[in-house]
């Protein structure tokens, strides 16, 4: 995973979420976030959209899918399913090794994420109400968000 | 077409580059981070 974050924040993130893979660091965003042409100009600071690229062992890139704006998610399913499709072994998880964890200043503790995604959920789901014409994005949206919720409740339980 | 080849800091601050990580299929995420 690539952000503007940097390795301190990265670590803390790792720590806090039990991921298994490693987290890189962009923060001028010209290692990989403008070369990929992930930056995203609507905002200020130029963060990357949430994208998802596969490679295959040739670097040839299989599948890319950037989102529009930071409030999309690229789809996990069909990139699985891309990776599927080269017909490599499986491997394992690697190794990772982190230095000090440093939350930034906004960083959301695991206990407050929950009632985050609650709140996010149900702002979606009046707007939804209200306006029909974004019915379909919405419902997305409110399935991402009971995705999470699941998700930060199967972390929480291993604490 | 072929990804760029990047070298990154990862979460220990080491350098991270994409070519020596090519041995098998990689599933490169770009997140907006700054939280």
């Amino acid at each position: 995973m690539i952000s503007v974050d940097s390795p301190g924040q990265n670590a803390a993130m790792i720590e806090k979420l039990r991921l298994s893979f490693p987290m890189l660091s962009d923060p001028d965003r010209i290692g990989a976030i403008e070369p990929f042409g992930v930056a995203d100009s609507k905002d200020p600071r130029e963060i990357a959209r949430p994208s998802i690229f596969v490679l295959a062992p040739d670097a040839e890139v299989v599948f890319a899918d950037t989102s529009r704006d930071f409030a999309d998610r690229a789809s996990e399913d069909a990139a699985l399913a891309a990776l599927v499709a080269l017909g490599l072994p499986a491997t394992s998880p690697e190794e990772i090794e982190s230095g000090p964890p440093e939350p930034g200043p906004r960083a959301m503790p695991l206990h407050a994420m929950e009632p985050y995604f609650r709140g996010a959920k149900f702002a979606v789901t009046a707007m939804r109400m209200r306006h029909a014409d974004v019915a379909e994005d919405a419902a997305v949206y409110i399935a991402q968000m009971d995705r999470y919720i699941e998700l930060v409740r199967a972390l929480r339980g291993k604490e | 077409m072929p990804a760029a080849d990047f070298t990154l800091l990862d979460q220990a601050g080491v350098p991270w580059t994409l070519n020596d990580h090519l041995d098998t299929a990689r599933i490169v995420v770009f997140l907006r981070g700054d939280w």
